[in-house]
Formats: structure tokens, C-alpha cells, sequence
């Protein structure tokens, strides 16, 4: 088992030596039993990291926002930043190398075994627990979950809180860092795309149905997108005018404005934008949940996601975020990719 | 009497196989239903899944996506990164319920008019019954 | 500014007008948003039709152009030079397919002129976002290199000297000639490969066009067709060949003994050597990793035997830049190898050969003068087995393809040797024969008939030594006998392969390789001498397993297609290409891996266009995630207005 120590120490001693900048890992917030994310510059502030099944977030995210500081800095400090990341985390990482968007050098993983664990699923809690009273959750003995309320401490397998995403993960040990802490094991429970399986015995009315109560759901308030890792172009293509503007463009041009999607919260353009989403995230979602943990009205999007996650590994063989050096799914073909729906 | 309800297809076709099949078929003189509207692009590696969604938003009933058999591109090999282009709008297309009829692929050679001609006749006959398509249409 | 566009239909007689009401669609036309002109013709093609275009562009003074007709393979560039004519840009016309998309494959006339609209509408929209272009154009170099020695190169050098360019031909070993200069006689004619082949090698030593660099290699090539900068490496040879007067005394002092390369092993060279008598050009290499050193100097025999004090041991490494318009490759192939062959004995008994082995055999030059000897003991084989497909057509253990030449040549060589052994037997083991080519068939039945070679249909199952006997074991599946060969000597028909370092080269080039490592062309059928990388031509064997005709054949078609580049002083290329919005861009490089012809590439974290080399296709524009990179009058926008109206809405 990860022991928190392990991970103090590290972080202790690359902050000691100044390899990096600072390090994003996750600490407690006060009165609640979540994490949030830590930003840890000072040696002594590592004694406040955590690690525990509340560790839910993707910190990869914060690359991005890392690389635009310092694109507006004119004397940026260019040491890397340190992150912890989990095993989905590291493919993110993964794909942002792949599409150059960072560098190697620009970071420090730490990697975090997830072993036979994993983390929480809020959802999943609320059916059992009155959130209220819980304190703390820890990683318990023989793959259990220690849950602290008022009254004391319960243990339950872990299976029974465990993130829908996580029981059907496949890289439960990050596949790119600096240092790995935890061990590299084989898990039980990866049943890869299970939870598709509802859709697959389900009319084609009855799939419309579902998506179109979720999707007419969406107030377009993209926080989906700001949480996304994947998601970091400066402009996305949802508000998108891919119209130059020149000196000689014209006021009907600029009125005609490419618009692949508008922005009013309507059904037609609430399924462009989730579709668009979809199929720019096919071979680069890595299935860290952060979009579904983050939609206010709880849109399951880690469907759409996993959807095209599943197409692209039983048909194409690709899995994202595994090799930063291969060609993107969609930037490379195999001859004989599957062709039985083509005329 | 209600009218019959006529399909609008908008097909896309790569200019060197796909559309100048469909000149062939012209020159032959083969007959089909005058339901598609053809926009020739360059080559069927440059049909972006947006130009799909838009059709299917501007009131398209059926989608066609059409270029040179594999090994045929012009480009070389646009034509396999369309096919896993497409195979993925058509794979999400279908999860969220959108009938799978309204969205074809095919190959089609400049030699290949009448099979041009057949799968015009053939998406026509396959989107009657469907009936419009709403539920990708904008609704604003 | 307002655009002002001017609409026409064709008639086409009545093929348009038949089906399609053309008075209709021009009056709806011209209420159209931006249709200041519209009017429908009987024949827009013809001289008075264009005229009215063209007159119309003038008086209405248009900036745009919708011809509704035929199909744009037929008229576009038709009406886009009439429309230069009256002053206008020709990429401000745009062609509205309405004949064989429309009328032609459609009865019912309402219908027909609804769509004919659609259609319309949709190129007036694409018109309106059709930006003005003038063809690109680039200087070109005029000079060519071709790479690689042998027949194909040499042919192509001479064919490209003699058109008058400038041509570098750049071998890797000592001498060129290849391995045609190996042959003792070539199928079908009989003639000596050495007679036709040395007077060609002179000839590029001669022609003053030529500049003939040997024991070089490519180090680094950039830039694009018409301008390519190439790196060379210059190895030293350590003998000034001016000097070298060919005394061979250096050989005599010489206390290395190394295998002959050129022969194959079969005989033994000095680490200061000529490759072959002829050799060109003609003079002696030291080759440094096999002398015992230099630096400092071990022995330094040679230098002090040489007279005219040819022998230099500071000659240095040299990188050579030189800038050629157009590239060939043809670096040829190799034999399948003995690791590979061991099951066959190959490497194991020194009396099992491989083709070009029993070639030197043969020769006249060879290592037994012409006479036919087995290495081991020098006697004359009196029972000699070929054994056809080793290694091609194999595809579990070893080559899937067919290496083409050897049915050909397997029955030379059992004809040739009955010439030399006329008490002697041929065997030849074979899954069948395929001798297509000019007066091929013919020769294998001369072999069969006249020289009593004996042909059994089927595979060898075991080869091995017992006293001074190879014995072969095999099946004749037509009889159905199992066979029993007490052979003196065994020749293996070795597939070929591409020559050893070609795929490294390839990657310098940006050339692709087929699945079993040969260079790929651009087409199988129709552009079978183009590689996939604008500029560069495939000659020989490198390319594929093929005869010398048909080598020297591809050879000389590669030259005209560098010809094709190097006639020009200029390349003019399609001005509708891919440019990239630099704000979009986040460099993510996934259009630079789907390119086809390498147009793309990054530079400080953007997709960059090279304008010569991008065809247009757009397959990096649907790639693309932020719409980053469009190609030019095709762009997602004008897709995208089209669409729309192409829905009526
Ligand atoms: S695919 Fe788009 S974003 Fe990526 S490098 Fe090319 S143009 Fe730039
Ligand atoms: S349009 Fe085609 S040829 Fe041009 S850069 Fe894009 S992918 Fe390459
Ligand atoms: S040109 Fe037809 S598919 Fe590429």
C-alpha cells in the first residue's frame, strides 16, 4: 500500500533540492472529508498532503494553466512543476506530450500506484452514507474503504464506493512518471467497458430518449470543459469563428462567421456541442470523470466519452495516452481498419 | 392529400472517384431519385465530422459520405483517415440514438455509376420510412 | 464591398434544358443575395456563349462567376480562361454541376429545376468566399542525383546527361557496376554482361555532364522538388586515383587477406584492392577497416611500393553539398542471406552456392577462369542441383513475393553449365515456371530440350553432406516420386531482397517502403516510377525484383520524369492549398502526421505549409481539432454555406 509518508518524503526532498518550482497534490479541506488540490512551494508545506480515496481529481490540469502563466511571464522561472498523478492522470499527461503541448522537461511526475483501489464515487456514497456526517475516508486493509462519521469507523469493501471509472480501469499504475510510488499490481476488478453494456440491448428510440433528456439538461456553462485536461485551446472550436479577419474582409463575411455551434442552451446545439466534444476527445479522453464529476446538472458524459474509448480500442486498437510518440487515433490508419458499415 | 414526404440527402463527394462516378452515372443516363444534393470536395480525408453534424442541423434527412476505394485516393491515403474519421461519427451517431440509417459510408470508383445510382435508390427507399429527421435539426 | 455576381445556365441544348426548367432557375437566380446578372443560354461553351460571359463580366462589371452546366471536369478551365480574358481572377468563376448531377439522371422536371437551384446556390456560395490565387511558383535547380551505381543508375545518369543536365551519380562501393557487372552471361540472348556493360561504365566516367562520386554515401537531404540541398560523404579511399597507375604492386605487399566481396567470397582480397579489373574508376581503395591501422601507421607497406606515390594516409573524410532539382534511387538489392538459408546448408557446405555465386563461376573472369570447379576440392561437378524460390514465395518462414528473375535465371545457369560440362546433369527443383518476357519461354524450353536439363516440380526437404556428395531429398509431386540427388554441387535461387542500408536511406529521403521493404511508389499502375515524395524517382530493383530490360526500362522513365522537373525554369503548382491560422494552431502536429506528401511541418510550435509541396487534398483540414488548417476555396466555411443552401434553407 502507498504509504502518505512515501509521498511526503519525495516531495520533501525534490522541493529540497529546488528540481522543481512547486509541486499540485492534494490536501484536506478543513471541516470536509473531500481533498482539494494542494499547491505545495515550501518544504514544510508538504506536511499537509494527503493521499486518500477522495483524491478524485485530475491535476494534470493544471499544466495548462502553468504553460500560460509562463507564456505571460517575461523571466519565467522554467524549473518544472511537480504533480501527482494517478495512473488515469499519467496517460493524460501522456496525450498532452503527444500533442506537444507540453514537454517532458516542464514536469515531474509523481506517480501514485492506485493498486487494488481506486478512488470515490460521490454518487455511489450518497446511497449509503448521509454525506453530512462523514469526516474522513481512508484506504483500508485487504482493498476496503475506512469510513470516519460521527459515531466511529466503518469499513466497507471498496468495490461498493468505488468510482464506476475506476472499476472498469485498465492502468491502475501511472505509465509515465518520475518516480512510482505504491506498487505495480495486477487488478481483479478491471471489466473495461461495463458500463456501456445498458445501451447495448436498448432501441434506438429508447438511446434517443436517454440522451436527449441528459443533453436538453445542459446550460452550456462549459464547465465541463474548463475541468477537461484535453480541453486546451486558446479557442475552442464550440465559439468558434475560424474566419481570419483581414483588412479586406467584409462586414457580410465577418457576419457569416463559422458557428458550428451556438451558444444558446437549445437542443440542436446543446447535441453539436456534446457531439463535437465527443468526437474531439475520441483517442485523448483518458477517463479521469473529471467532466461528470464537474456537471452541475449531472449529465453522465463519461458515456459519450467511453463510447468512442471503446470503438477506438476494439476496432482500431488504440488507447490513449499510452505512447506520447505514436501518431494520434485519428492521425493514423491500419489497412485493414475495419470497414463492414461502408458501402 | 398529404404530400409524400421527400427525403433530402446531402452527399459528399470526393472529386476524383466518388463525384466523377457520379458524372458517370449522369453519362449513362441512369436514373435516381433527385433527393441528393452533391458537394464535392477534394477528397473524402477532408470531410471534417462538423460539415456532418451541419448537415444533419440544416435539416439533412440522411448523410453521405463517399470516396475512392481503399488503395484509390488520389491523396494516397486520405481515404483510411476518413474511415476512422467517419466510423467514429457513425459509431456516436448511433449511441445517441440517431437512426443508423441516416448515415452512410461508401466507396464508389469513377467506374462506379451504377453502384452511384444504387445507393442513391437504395438511402431514398431506407429514409421514407424514418420520416424527417428532428432530432438533430436546430431548433432555433 | 458588395460582391457582384453574375449567374449563367446552359441550355445544353436540350441536355440540360430538357429536364431542368433553365428560365426558372435564372429568374429565382437573380433575385439571389449578390446576383446582380443572370441569364440562361443555349450553349454556354461556345464562342458567343463565353462571349456573353465575358461581356457581361465587363458591363456589369462582376467580380464573380456561376456558370450552371456540365460537369466542371469538362468546361471549368474553359470558363475560368474566359474569365481571365474579361478581367477577372480565374478562381472567381465556379462551376454548378447541373448536367450530369442533375438533368441527366433525373425525369421529373420539378424536381429537377428544385435541385438544379440547390446546386446553384451552393457554388454562388462557394463563389462568394473564393479568394483570388495565382499558380505558386519556384525556381528549380537543374541538375539531378541519382543514387546508387548499378545498371538502373547508370542508365538513368546517362540518360539524363545526354537530355544535357547536370547529373551527380553517387555509389557507395569502390567501383559502380552493381551487381550486372558480377554476371557472366545475361538470359535471354546469351550475351556477356561484361561486354555491354563496361563500355556504359566508361561512357559515365567519360561524360563531361557526370560527376561520378564513389565509395560516397548520402548523409542528409532537405528541401523540396526543384530544390533539394543534399549532404554527401566522400569516404577516402587513401589513393589519389590520378596518380594510381594500376601496377597492382601494392596488392603484392599487402599481408591482408580478407573475403573478395566481388566475388563473393569465393576468392580472397588484400585490404588494398581494386574491386575488378574494369573497375570505375579505375584505381585502388585502402580499405581502412580492414588494415591493420593507420593512425598510426601499422605497417605501411603499400605506400612504400608505390612508386608513383599514389598511397595517401591523410586523405580525409569529405561532406560534399550539392544542390539538384530531382533525385533517383536505385540502390538495387541484395540476396537473401546465409543466416537465413541455413536449412538449405547455405554457409554450412562450401559446395552449396547461392545465383550470383555460380555466376562468378561462370564467368570468364571469375575465380576459376570460366571453368566450372566445386570450392571445396576443384573437381568438375557432374551432378549439379538448382533449387528455384529459396526464400521468395515463402511466406511463413521467409519472402512472401516472387523475386522474379530466377525461374530465368536458374535455367541459364543449368544451360550454361551443360555448355561447360557436357557429361554432366542438371537438376532444377521448382514450384512452377514463370518465364514472361520476350523470348523467356522460349529459352527455358531450350534449356529443357536441347541441353537436357531435368526439371522436377516441387520442394527440397532435405539437403545435407555425406563423403563428397551433397545429398538432396525432395518430393516430384507430378510423379509423386520421392528423389534422391547425389549431388557434387547445389545453387540456390536466392530471393532478393532490398540491398542492405536502403530503408535507412529511405528515411533520409522521406521515401516510404512497401511491406517487404522496397521502395514504394507513388502508384502500382499508374505512377509506377514516382515515389511518394514529389521530385523523387524509383529506378530497378530497389523498387521491386525485376530483370535488367526491365530495370533499365524504369530507369529511363525515371529520367524523363526528372526531366519533366528539370526542363523548367520554374514549377508552377495549384495556388489552393492548405494555410494554417497561426492563433488557432497549438502545434499539436497531428496534420503533419496525416499528410501524404510531408507539406507540413512544425516550426516554433506552428503548423507550417510548405506551398509546393501541399496537393490541396485537405485531409489535415478535417484533422484538425481547432480548424486550425483550411485549404484555400474549399475552406469549412464556404462547406458550410453551401450546405446550408444546398438544403434549401
Ligand atoms: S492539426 Fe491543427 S492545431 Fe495541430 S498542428 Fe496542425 S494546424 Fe496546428
Ligand atoms: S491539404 Fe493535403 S497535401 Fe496539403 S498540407 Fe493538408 S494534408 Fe498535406
Ligand atoms: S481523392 Fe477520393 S478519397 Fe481521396
Amino acid at each position: 500500500m502507498v504509504k502518505l509518508d512515501d509521498i511526503k518524503k519525495e516531495c520533501k526532498s525534490i522541493l529540497e533540492e529546488g528540481k522543481v518550482k512547486y509541486i499540485v497534490g492534494y490536501k484536506r479541506n478543513n471541516n470536509y472529508y473531500m481533498s482539494i488540490p494542494a499547491f505545495i512551494e515550501k518544504i514544510e508545506e508538504t506536511d499537509q498532503l494527503i493521499w486518500d480515496p477522495t483524491c478524485v481529481y485530475n491535476l494534470v490540469r493544471f499544466l495548462r494553466d502553468e504553460k500560460l502563466r509562463k507564456e505571460r511571464q517575461k523571466t519565467p522561472d522554467t524549473r518544472p512543476i511537480g504533480v501527482i498523478v494517478k495512473g488515469c492522470d499519467s496517460r493524460a499527461i501522456n496525450v498532452l506530450l503527444q500533442e506537444k503541448f507540453i514537454k517532458r522537461e516542464n514536469v515531474y511526475i509523481i506517480g501514485v500506484a492506485c493498486e487494488k483501489s481506486g478512488v470515490i464515487e460521490k454518487k455511489k456514497l450518497r446511497k449509503k452514507f448521509n454525506e453530512k456526517n462523514i469526516k474522513q475516508i481512508e484506504f483500508g486493509k485487504d482493498n476496503n474503504f475506512i469510513i470516519t462519521t460521527e459515531k466511529g469507523k466503518t469499513t466497507i469493501s471498496a468495490e461498493e464506493i468505488l468510482a464506476e471509472r475506476c472499476i472498469e480501469c485498465n492502468n491502475n499504475t501511472p505509465v509515465i512518471y518520475d518516480v512510482l510510488l505504491g506498487e505495480k499490481v495486477e487488478r481483479s476488478l478491471s471489466e473495461h467497458f461495463r458500463s456501456l453494456e445498458k445501451f447495448e440491448s436498448i432501441s434506438t428510440e429508447e438511446k434517443w430518449n436517454f440522451w436527449k433528456k441528459e443533453l436538453d439538461k445542459c446550460i452550456r456553462c462549459y464547465a465541463c470543459r474548463s475541468v477537461c485536461p484535453m480541453c486546451y485551446c486558446d479557442e475552442c472550436i464550440a465559439d468558434s469563428i475560424s474566419l481570419a479577419v483581414k483588412p479586406d474582409t467584409t462586414a457580410e463575411e465577418k457576419a457569416q462567421k463559422i458557428r458550428w455551434v451556438e451558444k444558446s442552451p437549445v437542443s440542436s446545439e446543446n447535441f453539436s456541442y456534446h457531439l463535437i466534444r465527443a468526437l474531439h476527445l475520441a483517442g485523448r479522453c483518458i477517463d479521469c470523470g473529471e467532466c461528470e464529476r464537474v456537471c452541475p446538472v449531472d449529465i453522465p458524459l463519461r458515456y459519450l466519452n467511453k463510447k468512442m474509448e471503446k470503438e477506438a480500442s476494439e476496432q482500431f486498437g488504440y488507447t490513449a495516452g499510452l505512447d506520447p510518440e505514436k501518431p494520434a487515433l485519428v492521425s493514423d490508419f491500419k489497412d485493414d481498419d475495419p470497414q463492414d458499415f461502408i458501402i | 392529400m398529404e404530400e409524400k414526404f421527400e427525403p433530402k440527402i446531402i452527399a459528399f463527394l470526393c472529386k476524383w472517384c466518388s463525384s466523377a462516378g457520379s458524372d458517370l452515372a449522369g453519362v449513362s443516363r441512369m436514373k435516381y431519385p433527385p433527393n441528393v444534393v452533391p458537394i464535392t470536395v477534394m477528397c473524402s480525408g477532408s470531410i471534417s465530422p462538423n460539415y456532418i453534424l451541419s448537415a444533419f442541423k440544416d435539416g439533412a434527412d440522411g448523410v453521405l459520405v463517399s470516396g475512392c476505394h481503399p488503395g484509390d485516393c488520389h491523396y494516397i491515403k486520405g481515404n483510411y483517415y476518413a474511415r476512422r474519421r467517419i466510423t467514429l461519427v457513425k459509431e456516436l451517431l448511433e449511441f445517441i440514438g440517431i437512426e443508423p440509417e441516416r448515415f452512410q459510408m461508401s466507396w464508389v470508383s469513377a467506374a462506379e455509376g451504377a453502384k452511384y445510382t444504387e445507393i442513391i435508390k437504395d438511402f431514398v427507399k431506407e429514409l421514407e420510412p424514418l420520416g424527417p429527421q428532428n432530432k438533430l435539426r436546430s431548433n432555433l | 464591398m458588395r460582391k457582384r455576381i453574375g449567374f449563367f445556365i446552359c441550355h445544353c441544348g436540350i441536355n440540360i434544358a430538357g429536364t431542368v426548367d433553365v428560365k426558372k432557375v435564372s429568374e429565382g437566380l437573380s433575385k439571389y443575395p449578390g446576383v446582380v446578372h443572370s441569364e440562361d443560354y443555349i450553349y454556354m461553351c461556345s464562342d458567343p456563349g463565353q462571349s456573353r460571359m465575358v461581356e457581361a463580366i465587363k458591363e456589369k462589371k462582376l467580380d464573380k462567376v456561376v456558370i450552371a452546366c456540365c460537369s466542371p471536369t469538362l468546361h471549368e478551365t474553359t470558363f475560368r480562361n474566359a474569365a481571365k480574358v474579361a478581367g477577372i481572377n480565374s478562381f472567381q468563376c465556379e462551376i454548378a454541376n447541373v448536367r450530369e448531377q442533375c438533368s441527366w439522371v433525373h425525369k421529373d422536371m420539378k424536381k429537377a429545376t428544385a435541385k438544379a437551384i440547390k446546386i446553384s446556390k451552393a457554388a454562388i456560395e462557394r463563389a462568394r468566399l473564393n479568394e483570388s490565387l495565382e499558380p505558386i511558383s519556384v525556381p528549380v535547380t537543374r541538375r539531378a542525383l541519382v543514387i546508387g551505381g548499378g545498371i538502373s543508375g547508370i542508365q538513368s545518369a546517362l540518360d539524363l546527361a545526354n537530355s544535357g543536365y547536370e547529373v551527380i551519380l553517387v555509389e557507395r562501393s569502390p567501383s559502380i557496376g552493381g551487381h550486372m557487372i558480377q554476371l557472366s552471361e545475361t538470359f535471354p540472348t546469351l550475351d556477356c554482361s561484361q561486354c555491354i556493360m563496361t563500355p556504359k561504365m566508361v561512357e559515365v566516367s567519360k561524360h563531361p555532364k557526370i560527376k561520378l562520386l564513389t565509395y560516397s554515401e548520402i548523409q542528409e537531404v532537405a528541401g523540396y522538388i526543384g530544390n533539394f540541398k543534399v549532404k554527401i560523404l566522400k569516404k577516402p579511399t587513401y589513393v589519389d586515383p590520378d596518380k594510381c597507375t594500376l601496377c597492382d604492386e601494392c596488392t603484392k605487399v599487402c599481408p591482408v587477406a580478407v573475403p573478395n566481396e566481388f566475388e563473393l567470397g569465393l576468392t580472397r582480397r588484400r585490404a588494398i584492392y581494386i574491386p575488378f579489373p574494369q573497375a570505375i574508376p579505375a584505381t585502388y581503395t585502402l580499405d581502412i577497416n580492414n588494415c591493420p591501422g593507420l593512425f598510426p601507421i601499422a605497417c605501411g607497406k603499400c605506400a612504400d611500393v608505390c612508386e608513383p606515390g599514389a598511397i595517401d594516409f591523410d586523405m580525409k573524410p569529405e561532406i560534399l553539398e550539392e544542390e539538384v532539382g530531382s533525385i533517383i534511387v536505385s540502390t538495387g538489392y541484395d540476396l537473401y542471406g546465409k543466416e537465413e538459408m541455413a536449412e538449405y546448408g547455405y554457409g554450412k557446405y562450401e559446395d552449396v552456392l547461392d545465383g550470383l555465386q555460380f555466376e562468378r563461376l561462370l564467368s570468364a573472369s571469375g575465380p576459376t577462369m570460366g571453368k566450372i570447379l566445386r570450392p571445396s576440392d576443384h573437381k568438375e561437378p557432374k551432378e549439379v542441383v538448382f533449387i528455384q524460390c529459396v526464400g521468395s514465395r515463402d511466406p511463413e518462414l521467409h519472402c512472401a513475393y516472387c523475386s522474379k528473375i530466377c525461374c530465368m535465371y536458374t535455367a541459364k545457369h543449368a544451360m550454361l553449365y551443360k555448355h561447360h560440362v557436357h557429361d554432366g546433369q542438371p537438376y532444377v527443383f521448382y514450384i512452377d515456371i514463370r518465364s514472361g518476357g520476350k523470348d523467356y519461354e522460349e529459352f527455358v524450353q531450350r534449356a529443357i530440350e536441347e541441353d537436357g536439363v531435368i526439371y522436377l516440380r516441387g520442394k527440397v526437404s532435405k539437403i545435407f553432406q555425406e563423403g563428397d556428395k551433397i545429398k538432396v531429398w525432395g518430393v516430384d509431386t507430378l510423379s509423386g516420386k520421392v528423389i534422391e540427388i547425389d549431388a557434387d554441387m547445389v545453387v540456390l535461387a536466392m530471393a532478393m531482397r532490398p540491398s542492405e542500408g536502403a530503408s535507412e536511406l529511405a528515411k533520409k529521403l522521406k521515401i516510404a517502403l512497401d511491406k517487404d521493404g522496397f521502395l514504394a511508389e507513388a502508384h502500382p499502375k499508374l505512377r509506377p516510377v514516382e515515389s511518394l515524395t514529389s521530385g523523387m524517382f524509383l529506378a530497378g530493383a530497389a523498387q521491386a525484383p525485376k530483370d535488367i530490360p526491365e530495370a533499365v526500362a524504369q530507369a529511363s522513365g525515371a529520367a524523363v520524369k526528372a526531366v519533366n522537373i528539370l526542363s523548367q525554369d520554374r514549377l508552377y503548382h495549384s495556388p489552393t492549398i492548405a494555410t494554417v491560422n497561426l492563433t488557432l494552431c497549438t502545434g499539436c502536429g497531428m496534420c503533419v502526421d496525416v499528410c501524404a506528401y510531408e507539406a507540413i511541418k512544425l516550426e516554433e510550435g506552428k503548423a507550417v505549409v510548405n506551398e509546393v509541396l501541399c496537393e490541396g487534398c485537405g485531409t489535415c483540414s478535417a484533422t484538425c481539432l481547432r480548424a486550425a488548417i483550411k485549404v484555400k476555396n474549399i475552406t469549412p466555411l464556404q462547406v458550410h454555406e453551401m450546405i446550408k443552401v444546398a438544403l434549401g434553407g
